[in-house]
Parts: structure tokens; sequence; C-alpha cells
């Protein structure tokens, strides 16, 4: 009696497990739907043949991306894209390295201050840190009379503000679990300080330069809100020329121009790959 | 006596209100294991630490072959140290390791590849060359690190707790070859460790520390053999502690009541603490003259050398003895059972309130 009650026990327990191990797949696969559908529907609507985006389409066709050509804004602003995230990406590396060693290594005073002060710009809006540099920018034009909306130089700066935090974030991480005999070890091998930092410190760091690079670039590259007040015409960003080309016309152009940086940055990506197995960096 | 190579000096290290070495002075002749042995936070490692330069010291000097190295740097100092963790260079092969530091010395490349291949020969592992630390076992990272610190050829050899991170049934391997390379080498080593066996094995002469300060400094034989204090002789080979007033020369009185009958005559008096080793002392009947106290018998293990016996002194205090196995043949002692304890005057060893060891004047008889 007891035996049976205690098998419907464990057969009831066996149930929950499998239960519980097909609700976590569901999951999972309803996590990769939600991640896969706007890039599969993107492509998908990039090779309509029609002018307006309507379901079903009356046929299929590639000529939306032959006429990316036609609309050389979007290879410039791709251009510009490149060229600000780069900038952006080596700028905050340029910063955030240094700092992170010094928040990890050094206990100076106000250190806890400039670690707040450098993650802040996360928490803050980026329009509103968009809106405070351009008031900032105008004013300083004004007094200066220098241009400076619109250039290479203001727009790598902001960028810097929003891309140093992940810098910071991914290369502590790393430091803190890195041993540091290691780099006693290389000084008591007759290594001088900046020798134990560029031939011990810096390559034991590489995981978390790599992912900090490559946040970085996706951080900067990606952003509208705050590059939103500070581009110029003949200076825009990627992002912020599809989104002024969807304000008067929605066909699958703009699709095939989205799908055509995803190739590119997929390719720097892959590129990368060559180098640095990306793969065990993510995981 | 030659001169000593390496002389430390009134070492000190404050953090902050506390020491955690206090006026350390010691002297390590060429070609010699010094080894620094102590319990925990004893400051064996700090003073370690001081020698290779990682951390700095509050008071004292350093000095090697006559040179003051206090305040140099550690990339001055050339000692090659094994750490604890191996703190191998994940990045480098296991050739890239052992030549950093001769690379840093800007040697000239004929003579960097023929220093890897003798120092791998050393340490047996020049199939080994070319594979990165993580494909390793951790013996074999232990050989890397010590290759490493060979390799560039060290006035001294620091060795902190190499020996930790190995299977215990390695440990010995290890431990012996460790002092074979370094005897061959003559090299002047100093080792810390908070295990005694270790330590016995590996020491020309040990250093036992506690709480910050050095107890005693001699070989293995002293250390045993003649205690300087309490701490000592408990420390190394567990010797039961018995706390008493000595009074009419050769009598122990306990504070709860009993007395000892002691096998030396001491001219001093006073509170004094007993120390008796477990496989010094022996066993025999209550009511035998030779028995100097008495006591119950609480517990008793056999662990194939000997029982391990638990005793009750009168006054309550625990001691342990070592009763020798002979094949099975002797009765063994149960729990509760009166039974007498009785050593030889060699075999006595009684420290003073200071804690500094009386000498026995002479023998009583039993």
């Amino acid at each position: 009696m007891t035996g049976a009650a205690r098998s419907s026990e464990r057969g009831a327990a066996h149930a929950r497990v499998s239960l519980a191990g097909m609700l976590v797949w569901g999951l999972i696969a309803l996590g990769v739907l939600v991640m896969a559908v706007p890039l599969a529907m993107t492509a998908y609507i990039s090779l309509f043949r029609d002018a307006v985006v309507i379901f079903p389409p009356s046929g299929y066709a590639t000529s939306w991306y032959a006429r990316i050509l036609e609309f050389p804004r979007f290879g410039e602003a791709l251009g510009t894209s490149l060229r600000i995230s780069a900038l952006a990406t080596l700028g905050s590396l340029a910063v955030g390295i240094p700092a992170s060693l010094a928040l990890v290594r050094y206990n100076f005073v106000g250190r806890g201050v400039l670690n707040v002060l450098l993650l802040s710009p996360l928490t803050v809006p980026g329009v509103v840190i968009g809106l405070s540099i351009y008031v900032l920018v105008v004013e300083t034009e004004i007094a200066t009379e220098v241009p400076l909306i619109g250039s290479d130089l203001v727009l790598v700066v902001a960028h810097l503000l929003i891309t140093v935090p992940w810098v910071i974030r991914l290369c502590v991480a790393n430091l803190v679990g890195l041993d540091r005999s290691v780099e006693e070890a290389a000084a008591n091998l007759g290594a001088r300080p900046l020798t134990v930092l560029w031939r011990v410190t810096l390559p034991m760091m590489r995981q978390g330069i790599v992912a900090a690079t490559l946040f970085a670039f996706i951080v900067s590259f990606e952003n509208i809100e705050m590059t939103l007040f500070l581009i110029a015409p003949g200076q825009t960003t990627l992002p912020i020329s599809v989104l002024q080309y969807l304000e008067y016309r929605v066909d699958p152009l703009v699709a095939a121009v989205v799908m055509t940086q995803t190739l590119v940055i997929a390719g720097l990506l892959l590129l990368l790959d060559r180098y640095v197995k990306l793969s065990r960096i993510v995981s | 006596m030659s001169q000593p190579y390496l002389r430390i000096q009134g070492l000190t290290k404050r953090f902050g209100a506390s020491a955690a070495v206090r006026d350390v002075d010691l002297d390590v002749k060429q070609g010699e294991m010094l080894v620094l042995l102590g319990p925990s936070g004893c400051g064996k490692t700090t003073t370690l630490r001081m020698v290779a330069g990682f951390v700095e010291a509050s008071e004292g000097r350093i000095l090697l072959e006559g040179g003051d190295l206090t305040g140099l740097p550690p990339y001055r100092r050339e000692m090659g140290m094994v750490f604890q963790s191996y703190a191998l260079f994940p990045h480098m092969t296991v050739a890239g390791n052992v030549t950093f530091g001769l690379r840093m010395r800007k040697l000239p490349r004929p003579e960097i590849e023929a220093r890897l291949a003798e120092t791998l020969e050393m340490v047996k592992l020049t199939a080994m060359a070319e594979r990165y630390p993580r494909q390793l076992s951790g013996g074999q990272q232990q050989r890397v690190a010590l290759a490493r610190a060979l390799a560039i050829r060290p006035k001294v050899l620091l060795l902190d707790e190499p020996l930790s991170n190995l299977d215990a049934n390695l440990r010995q391997q290890v431990a012996r070859e460790i002092r074979g390379l370094q005897r061959a080498a003559g090299l002047t080593a100093l080792m810390v460790t908070h295990d005694q066996d270790e330590a016995m094995m590996m020491a020309d002469r040990l250093v036992l520390m506690n709480e910050g300060a050095v107890q005693q400094v001699g070989t293995q034989e002293e250390l045993y053999e003649r205690p300087a204090n309490p701490f000592v002789a408990r420390f190394i080979g567990h010797s039961n502690l018995v706390a008493g007033e000595l009074a009419e020369g050769a009598r122990l009185a306990l504070p709860g009541g009993g007395a000892v009958r002691l096998a030396g005559h001491y001219a001093a008096g006073g509170p004094c603490t007993l120390a008796i080793r477990p496989e010094r002392a022996r066993l025999c009947g209550p009511e035998d003259p030779a028995a100097r106290v008495t006591a119950v018998v609480e517990d008793a293990t056999y662990v194939g050398a000997h029982v391990e016996v638990l005793l009750a002194l009168p006054d309550g205090t625990r001691v342990i003895l070592h009763d020798p196995t002979d094949g099975g043949a002797a009765r063994r002692m149960a729990a509760g059972e009166r039974a007498g304890i009785a050593w030889d005057a060699s075999s006595e060893r009684l420290f003073d309130a200071s804690g500094a060891p009386l000498a026995a004047r002479a023998a009583v008889p039993a």
C-alpha cells in the first residue's frame, strides 16, 4: 500500500520535472523566436517587389538592394557611422582600460566617486544627454565662433560618454578575476612595472578588452536618441538617416539598407573572430 | 661557519596599529634551505614577501651578500620565487614562461635557448615546451613554476607553500625533487609552509614563527628535542602541556588537585608548564612505583603503529599517549580504567612562567 503510494508520488514528481523541462524549453524557443523574428521579417520585406509594403506581396525582387546606390546618403551615413563608432571605440578603450586598472588596483581618495561618475551616463536617458551636450556646444559655438555641431569631435566625445561605462564594466569584471601573483611573478623575474603591464596584464585582459571593444562599437553604432541632437546636414549616422527616410516613405528600401548594414557589421565581426574567438568571450 | 649570505635584521611590518611581523632576525647560509614554519597568520608569508620586495618593510633591513636590498623594487632583487598558485603566464607556452626572466635580462638568443633546454631537462619537461599551462597537470605546472624561477639562476630561491596545491601522494615526491634540485645547484632557499611534515622533510634549518615573532630557529632535532618554549613543544610533535605549581624541586602540583612526580630536580619554583611527548611516555599500572602520575583512560584508538590513548589527569587536564602495538599481544586499555604514566628524565621538558625552559639539576631516582 505504502509502496504503491510512494511509486505514484515518484510518478507525480517525474511528471512535474518533465513539465518544468518542457516549460524551460518552451521559454528558450520563445526567446530565440523573439530575437530572430525582427531580422527575419526585415530580410523578408527587403525582397518585396511592391513600393508600398502590403501583405501578401504581389511578387519578390532583389531590385531594392540595387536601388540603395541611388541614395548615396545611406552610403555616406554608413561611412560616418563606422568612422564615429571606430573612433569612439578606440577612445573609450584609451580611457576605460587605464581607469579600470586604477579602480581595481589602487585604493585612492575619491575612488568610489570616480567609479560612480564613470558609470553614471548609463543611468541618464540618452535624450537628456544629447540635449545637454547640444546646448553646451551651441553656447560654445556662440562664444568662440568655432563651428562644432556636426563635427566628428563632438560626436565622438559624446559617444565616449555612453561607451566608456561599458568598457569599464567589462574590464573591471575581467581584472577582478585575475590572479595578482602572476604580475608579481613577472616583477620577480625582472620585469619593470610598464613591462609587466604590457607583457602580462594587458595580454591577460584580452578577453575583457575584446568584449569591451565589441560592446563599445555596437552601443555607439546603434545610438539614435543622443546622436539626434548632434548631427548636421551631410553628417548623419546610418540609424538616423534610416529614421529620416522613414519619415516620408515606407518602402522595402529601408529594409534593404538595414540588411546591408547588418551584413557589413556581421562581416566585421567574422573578421574579428579570425583573430579572437568571440564565441569564447561572449559565453 | 661562513658569514651569512642572506641576513634579515629587525624586520618589522605594521598594518595600522597591529604588527604582522615583529623584529625578525634571520641569517641564511649560502646553499642552505631555511624553512619558515608556523600557523596561518603567524607572519611567515609577509616575511617572505618582504624579502621578495612585494611588501615594504616598516622597519629593519634585508642584506644579501652584504648589500642592502631593503629599498629595492622586486625586479632588481635577483630572487626567483615559486608561488603557491604557481602564477604561470597563461598566455605563454612553457618555453615562454621559462624564458621570460632571461628575456627581461636581454640575454643573447643562443644563451636563452641553451638555458631553456638545460632547465627543462632539469625538471623533465622537455617534451612539454610548446604546451600552454592550462594543458598541463598540477604537478607539471608546479615544475614549470620551479623551472621559471631556476632559469634566471637566482641568488635566492623563494618558495611560498610550493606543495599545498598538490595531491597528497605527489607531495613527498615533489618535495624530494625540489630539495634535490636546490642541493644540486647549491641554491640558497627560503621556503614558507604551515605543514610541519613538509618543513621537517625539506629544511636544513627551521624557523618557527607565531604571532609575527620568531619562536625558535634550529635544526629539526633541535626544535624537537630542545623546544625553546611551550608553543614550540606543542607545534612540533604535539607535546602534551600540563600546567602546575613547581614545589620542592621535583613535585608539580596540579591546580585542580593531585600532583606529578617529576623525573628531574629543578632549582626554580612557582607556576610551570610540563611538556611530555605522546611517544616518549609509557603506560603502567596505577600502583607501579615508576608511575609519575595516575590518570583515567577516556578513550583508546588503534591507529596501526600505536594505540592513541586519551587520559584525564587528576585535575582534568587531558593528555594523549602513544602506546606501542606489538602484533596484538598486548592488553588493550579500556575507557574508565585507571593507569599510571611513566617517563624518563631525558623526555621531560619543563618551562617556567615566562616560557623559558628549565634545566634539571640531577635526576631523582624513580
